[in-house]
This record gives C-alpha cells, sequence and structure tokens, in this order.
C-alpha cells in the first residue's frame, strides 16, 4: 500500500513541521522601528506548561490583545526550573515589543531561592490575575473558623500540619506569613502540586490546606472541605459566606497573581501601545468571563501601579523567604 | 428519561462524530509521535475546544486522550521507542516480538488489549465511580509510599533475570531520581547551579534517550559488521484462538492492576504498565519468555496501562481531584465549561457522566478499527532503507523532545540518555529499573518525608492500608526465592522417594 505509506509518513511530517514551527517560530527582534510597532507576530512566553492556569490567563488575554494590536500573539510555554527558565528566557529578549511574557508571583520569588531571576529585568505592563490564599480544614474538623486553628497552633506551635503545593510555593510563604502574623508556628506539608495538597485535606491526611481560591472554592461548594479565610482585602463572590483573614482580626493579604511584562528598555511608543492593548483586553468581557469561570479573580492594574505592587511585593518576599531559610 | 438515555442521546449530534472522529486521529498521530505525549496534546487542543460547547469540547479532549494511549504503543512495539510513558513497558516485549518477526501479531494484540483495558476502566466508571473513588481519598502520603515501595520490588522483575546488574542500573535510576530540588526542603541538590535540573531530569526526555535512541545508536554501531536484520516481515497478524487463550490470563490481571492504579491519585499508565506486566510474570506459566517476546507480557502491559483510563476519569468526575495529568487539564477546560468534577456532578448531572463514558466508549471502537485498518500502512514506514529510517526516527525524536518544554536542553538530555542507553546494552545491563527507580524514587522520597513531616514514623505504622502493602512488599520479595528452593528440595526428594511424588502430583 505505497498510498497508505505516503499519507501517513505525510501526516506525520506536517504533524513535525507543526511542531517544529510552532516551537521555533519568532525568534525575531531586529531593529525594527518602533513607529509602526507591531508590524509582525509577537510571542507571549508563559514559564508554565500549556493548561494549567496561568496558561489560560495568558492564552485568554493574548486573543484578546491580538485584537487592539493586529497582530497574532504566538504563545509560547517554556517551562522547567520553577518557571525560572521561562523567565530568564524572557529577561534576554531584545526589548522590542516582539516578546513579551506572563509574569507570575514567582517572579519576585525565585530571586530568593537560588534561581536568577529579577523583577528588575522587566518593563511591567499590567497585572490582569489574582488568586488569593486560602485556608480551608476537611469538613469534620474540629477548626470552625481561623481563630480556632490559630488557637490550637498556640497550644502546641508545629502540631498543626497544612499542606501546600510545594516547597518554596507562594502557598507555603503563606503559610509561614500566617504563623508569624499570629505569632505561632503551623507545619507546612509540600505536595507535589496544588491537587495532591487539597486531595490531602480532603482525606483528613492533614488538619489544614492553604492554596489559591480556585482550588479551594469548589471543594467548599460541594462540601468536601470547609474554608475558613481568605487572604485578600475583600470577601470573594466564590466564597459567599466566607470571612476575610482581616475580618477575623488577622492581617494577612497573600497570594498568587500574574501580569505581562517585557525585557527591560521598551522604546516608549512600544511600551504605550502595549499598555493600551493590555487595558482592552484586561477589561474585555470575554477576558473577566473566562477568569471569574475558571475561579480566580480578574484584575486590570495599569502598568505604574503595578511596577509599585511588584515592589511591595519584592520586599515582602525578601522578609518572608529569608526568614524561612 | 433515565440519565443513561439522555446522556448518550446527547452524543447523538453529528458534530460530536465529527469531534470524536478528529479526536481519534489527532490522538493517534501525537501518540505515535514520541515526546508529544497526551497531555500536551489535550493541554494545546483545550486552548481550541473553549469555544465549543461542553459535550463537542470534551469529545475531542476525551477522544485524544483515548487515542493517544493507543497509538503509542506503535512507536514502542516497532522503533523501541515509546510514544508516550504509558507505553514503556510496551517495549519489553513488543519489541522483541518484534525483531522475532511477529510485529504483526504484537500490533494487534497491543490494540486488542488496549481497548479491553479501556474497556474494563470505563465499565468501572459507570458501575462504581462514588464507591471507588473513595478508596482514592485513603491514599494519603503513607500508602502512597507503600505502594511506591511495592513497586521498587518490580526492579528484580524488569532486570529480566540479572539479578545483579538488574539491581545496578535501579540504583543508578534512583541516584538519578535525587536530582532536583528537595521535595520538602526545596534546597537544590545535584543541580550544579542548572536551572532546568531543579525539578529533576526531565523524565520523558530521558525515556525516549534510554530506549529509542540507544536502540538507533546500537544499530548504526552494529549494523556493518553483523547485518542486522530489519523489521520487515510481521508474520501473521490475527491472534489464533491458541494466542486468545494465552491473552485471557494477562488480560485479567492487567484489567485488575490498571483499574485499581487508575483510581489512586496521580498515578498514571506509566507505572501501571510496569505493575502489570509484572504481575502477569508471576502469574505466568511461562516466566522466563517475559521481556523476550512474550504474548502474554504485551498483553497484560498494554491492558493494564490503558485500563487506568477509566480509574483516572473515575476520581477526576467524582472528587474533582485530577487522576492523571491529562485530567488535570481536562479539569481546567471542564471548570470553564461550567461543569464543575466533584460528587455534586453525579447528583445534578448524571447524563454528563453518561456523556463522557459514551464518548470514550466509541473513541475506544473507532480507535481499535482505525488501528487494525491502519497498523499495515503504518509498519510500511519500516521499509525506507535503514540510513533514512534512523535519520528520521532522530529527527521525530528531537523535534518531539524539543517541544516538551520549547527548550534544546531536553534534547541534549536526550541524547545523553541515549549514550547512557547504549553503555548500559552493551554491558548487557536491563535499562527497565533505571527508569523504575528514576519514576519510583522521587515518589517514594517524596512521600516518605511528607509522612514523616505529618506524624512521624507512627504515621505509617498505624496505617492499616500502608501496612499491607507493605507486608505484600516484603512477601513478593521473599516468596519467589524461598518457592524456587522448596521446588528443588522436592525434586531432589522426589528423585529418592518416587512414592511420596507420586501422592503429590495426585494432589491438585
Amino acid at each position: 500500500m505505497p498510498t497508505t505509506t505516503i499519507r501517513v509518513t505525510g501526516g506525520l511530517l506536517a504533524l513535525a513541521a507543526v511542531v517544529a514551527v510552532g516551537g521555533c517560530a519568532n525568534r525575531g527582534g531586529t531593529s525594527e522601528d518602533a513607529a509602526d510597532y507591531p508590524s509582525k507576530d509577537i510571542t507571549l512566553v508563559v514559564p508554565y506548561q500549556a493548561g494549567g492556569a496561568s496558561d489560560l490567563a495568558a492564552r485568554t488575554l493574548a486573543s484578546q490583545m491580538e485584537d487592539t494590536l493586529g497582530q497574532s500573539i504566538i504563545v509560547e510555554n517554556r517551562t522547567g526550573g520553577a518557571g525560572s527558565v521561562g523567565l530568564q528566557h524572557l529577561a534576554g529578549r531584545p526589548a522590542d515589543g516582539y516578546t513579551i511574557g506572563y509574569l507570575p508571583v514567582e517572579t519576585v520569588m525565585l530571586g530568593f531561592q537560588g534561581y536568577e531571576v529579577d523583577p528588575a529585568s522587566y518593563d511591567l505592563i499590567g497585572q490582569m490575575v489574582s488568586v488569593p490564599a486560602t485556608v480551608a480544614v476537611p469538613t469534620d474538623s474540629p477548626y470552625e473558623t481561623l481563630d480556632d486553628l490559630v488557637k490550637a497552633a498556640e497550644e502546641n506551635p508545629g502540631s498543626i500540619t497544612v499542606s501546600n503545593s510545594g516547597a518554596g510555593s507562594i502557598w507555603e510563604a503563606a503559610t509561614d506569613d500566617l504563623g508569624e502574623s499570629t505569632g505561632t508556628e503551623f507545619q507546612p506539608v509540600p505536595f507535589d502540586g496544588g491537587a495532591p495538597a487539597v486531595t490531602a485535606a480532603i482525606g483528613g491526611q492533614v488538619d489544614a490546606v492553604i492554596a489559591g481560591i480556585s482550588e479551594t472554592s469548589p471543594a467548599q461548594a460541594d462540601g468536601r472541605l470547609r474554608v475558613l479565610a481568605i487572604f485578600d482585602d475583600q470577601p470573594s463572590e466564590s466564597l459567599p459566606d466566607v470571612q476575610t483573614a482581616a475580618e477575623q482580626g488577622v492581617d494577612v493579604v497573600i497570594g498568587g497573581w500574574g501580569g505581562i511584562g517585557a525585557p527591560q528598555g521598551l522604546p516608549e511608543e512600544v511600551k504605550a501601545s502595549l499598555e493600551e492593548a493590555f487595558a482592552a483586553a484586561a477589561g474585555s468581557e470575554e477576558f473577566t468571563t473566562i477568569i471569574t469561570d475558571s475561579g480566580n479573580i480578574p484584575v486590570n492594574v495599569p502598568a505604574a501601579e503595578y511596577a509599585e505592587f511588584v515592589e511591595s511585593e519584592t520586599d515582602r518576599f525578601e522578609q518572608l523567604l529569608s526568614d524561612g531559610s | 428519561m433515565s440519565p443513561l438515555i439522555e446522556g448518550f442521546g446527547a452524543l447523538l449530534d453529528p458534530t460530536v462524530a465529527l469531534c470524536i472522529a478528529a479526536g481519534a486521529v489527532l490522538g493517534m498521530l501525537v501518540g505515535a509521535f514520541p515526546g508529544v505525549t497526551a497531555t500536551m496534546a489535550v493541554a494545546l487542543a483545550s486552548g481550541f475546544t473553549l469555544s465549543l460547547d461542553p459535550i463537542p469540547g470534551l469529545a475531542v479532549l476525551l477522544t485524544i486522550y483515548v487515542a493517544a494511549n493507543f497509538g503509542d504503543r506503535v512507536p514502542a512495539i516497532l522503533i523501541n521507542t515509546p510514544g508516550t510513558p504509558a507505553s514503556i513497558a510496551t517495549t519489553f516485549d513488543g519489541y522483541a516480538m518484534a525483531k522475532q518477526g511477529r510485529a504483526g501479531l504484537a500490533l494487534t494484540a497491543s490494540a486488542f488489549a488496549s481497548a479491553w483495558g479501556t474497556l474494563v476502566g470505563i465499565a468501572l466508571l459507570m458501575v462504581a465511580a462514588i464507591p471507588l473513588s473513595q478508596l482514592a481519598l485513603n491514599f494519603g502520603p503513607a500508602e502512597m509510599f507503600a505502594l511506591v515501595v511495592f513497586g521498587l520490588t518490580m526492579m528484580i522483575g524488569v532486570s529480566g533475570g540479572k539479578i545483579t546488574k538488574g539491581l545496578m542500573a535501579g540504583v543508578l535510576g534512583l541516584l538519578l531520581g535525587a536530582v532536583g530540588r528537595d521535595p520538602i526542603t526545596g534546597v537544590a541538590r545535584f543541580t550544579f547551579g542548572v536551572p532546568e535540573l531543579s525539578e529533576g531530569i526531565p523524565f520523558i526526555a530521558a525515556i525516549i534517550g534510554l530506549f529509542g535512541i540507544a536502540e538507533v545508536l546500537d544499530q548504526i554501531l552494529t549494523h556493518r559488521r553483523s547485518g542486522v536484520t530489519p523489521i520487515t516481515q510481521f508474520g501473521k497478524w490475527l491472534p489464533t484462538r491458541k494466542d486468545w487463550r494465552t491473552m485471557l490470563k494477562p488480560l485479567a490481571v492487567g484489567s485488575g492492576v490498571g483499574g485499581v492504579v487508575g483510581v489512586v491519585p496521580a498515578t498514571g499508565g506509566d507505572i501501571a504498565g510496569i505493575l502489570g506486566w509484572d504481575q502477569a510474570r508471576r502469574a505466568s506459566k511461562t516466566p522466563e519468555e517475559f521481556g523476550k517476546g512474550s504474548l502474554e507480557g504485551i498483553t497484560a502491559a498494554d491492558t493494564s496501562s490503558n485500563a487506568t483510563l477509566g480509574g483516572s476519569v473515575t476520581t477526576t468526575l467524582a472528587l474533582g481531584i485530577p487522576g492523571d495529568s491529562v485530567m488535570a487539564v481536562m479539569i481546567g477546560s471542564m471548570v470553564v465549561w461550567g461543569i464543575q468534577p466533584g460528587p455534586s456532578l453525579f447528583a445534578n448531572q448524571p447524563d454528563l457522566v453518561y456523556s463522557i463514558a459514551g464518548i470514550m466508549l466509541i473513541a475506544t471502537v473507532l480507535t481499535l478499527g482505525i488501528s487494525l485498518l491502519r497498523m499495515r500502512g503504518v509498519v510500511k514506514l519500516l521499509d525506507l532503507p535503514r540510513h533514512f529510517l534512523w535519520a528520521v526516527i532522530l529527527v521525530f525524536c528531537m523535534v518531539g523532545t524539543y517541544a516538551i518544554s520549547n527548550n534544546i536542553f531536553d534534547v541534549g538530555i536526550m541524547l545523553a540518555f541515549g549514550l547512557v542507553g547504549l553503555f548500559l546494552r552493551r554491558f548487557g545491563i536491563p535499562a527497565g529499573p533505571v527508569v523504575l527507580g528514576l519514576i519510583l524514587g522521587k515518589l517514594a522520597e517524596g512521600n516518605l518525608r511528607r509522612s514523616l513531616e505529618i506524624g512521624g514514623v507512627s504515621n505509617i505504622l498505624t496505617s492499616p492500608l500502608a501496612m499491607t502493602i507493605l507486608t505484600i512488599s516484603v512477601l513478593a520479595l521473599v516468596v519467589p526465592p524461598l518457592r524456587e528452593s522448596w521446588k528443588r528440595r522436592r525434586a531432589r526428594t522426589r528423585a529418592t522417594q518416587p512414592d511420596t511424588a507420586d501422592r503429590d502430583t495426585l494432589t491438585p
């Protein structure tokens, strides 16, 4: 069957070509005239795998930004090294606006964890998503409020086990932050990902879990977990009956976030067009609907305000992470 | 109307049929492409399916998931390269069969076994999703640790009779598994400041290197001198009645192992395939043939790795916990579609559960059909002159590996492991235990450390489930050599005392 051979081989080679092109496209970045920006495809580097929450936020935003910019935005997932590989790659690209990237909260954490990642290597365009931390316990847990949990930890510091998504993760940092702010100590138990951490709490293997709101709110709705507090400055629609930690007297606001940045040193005009496209995309109904449906909180923070926020976050993690180790 | 009829009825839409067909073709192609995993394919496809309605969208994603677990068998059997990690155990006997001129039988037996495994998994999903999912919740770090220890006892099985060399290889795998950030403290270990190594050695790149690249390098080096006969003889295609009878036991063993492993969260087809293969070897009358082209071996491996699919979907739907990495991606899409996996899904939308089972059912039958029809064409690839074939395999492996994280580093790892694999092969050291050490070492360490953090040693000692699994592990190590020596002693007794021996043969 020679025709079959050709067809099958052809199909496989076409697939190879697609994968190769998808992987290799857009290495560009010569000195294009900033005035006609953008005159070709833009690459958006996501430092995490396709299919995750960061990837969803980045892809949804990218498809909206295409409308304003009039060019295709190609999402490139450069994974590895807890996100540092993609972030370092982004920092090393030419600052011409043809390579932009998704900046997660890890951008301000990795530098204090032995990776060469520095938030100062990026020009910030805007923040589009916020993932407040939440603390939740199994439904049969004796702890009914955040205060119950803190009191139990005070009585016997280090005896309350709290699962999180991994060593050095934002949720482990949140656990340390909760301990420090309440003057006691929780025992963080790092798992290999957010889902196993939540499972451990549902199965009662740990006393509590600290995870993002999108991971705990569905479990609360189903009656598998009881969320005790949300570490944000305002309550969330997806957890209507849950108070913020501040409302319960514990002043902790912490969580994951995601924004868009570019290699430092963008030409003014380019930065302005990116900011404009960003604001339109992050404010679009399609973007806010998809992010809300996925359980996280869409925001639309402009560049200047985002830069201030990143600076304060950097200070916070410098203190939190150097204390921890 | 009953949810069963309603759920299956929703699939009568021609759009759904089209989506399933597209998913099947795409899934088989990505499965056959080493390096491109089902997870990656589903993740990339989910970017496009979000704009569809939930049922057609799920039809594409679930079918890719099912079909990739058929397609990945083809390179495993024909070029010793697992298309995805789920077909690692397929290479053990599949490639050996191909080299014996039985590639045709290996491919069809693999397709039938994969289909059977998938169907058993779907049946489990439809009948016992809720009780099974409760079992999953019992698997905390202590129980996971025990299960992984049991997995480590398989090192002897995958050593292919060379116990010392096999254990050396296993230790190498465990050491390589120690590379990366400490799972509890996050301190870097053996990473030499390379950020790419902080999450450990890239697993898929390593297995493509150990199996596929090592095979190609070996053939390139040996072909002038000895002239390896190319696999152009496929022999017969369809199993005979006798073959079917041989396949019955491994089909049963594989379904059982795969069903259980599938339900346990975060374990998938790779572990299940090896575990099913090893359990079938223990149960077999001809265990010595395993790894040397055993029909039982390939049947058990493929049944088991595909029986995990239903289990993974079950945990995902019934608990809202991803059963494996593909389902983790799929949960993301479901949530955006307004489907919240979890116990309430079965109460509020039982028809959706049946729709999902129905999609997987159709996908399995369709993919089995395509596999049986298309295989003769696919294998013609191997008629290419050897040097072209090697070039094609190398290019495919490199492109696929590059696509994992868009980083040339993974390709380097793949080539380095190709050299390691070549070295092992030349010294007669089996590669299976290296892979096992690499997969399980990390899991064993992480879960042991976690259970120690949670409650010290007593966290393990007080778990009945963990202690049972640990006891079984000890028995799995101790019983075979004891039975062996008992058999030998009995043989000796029989030689000296014929009367007793006669009586013995009467007892069943």
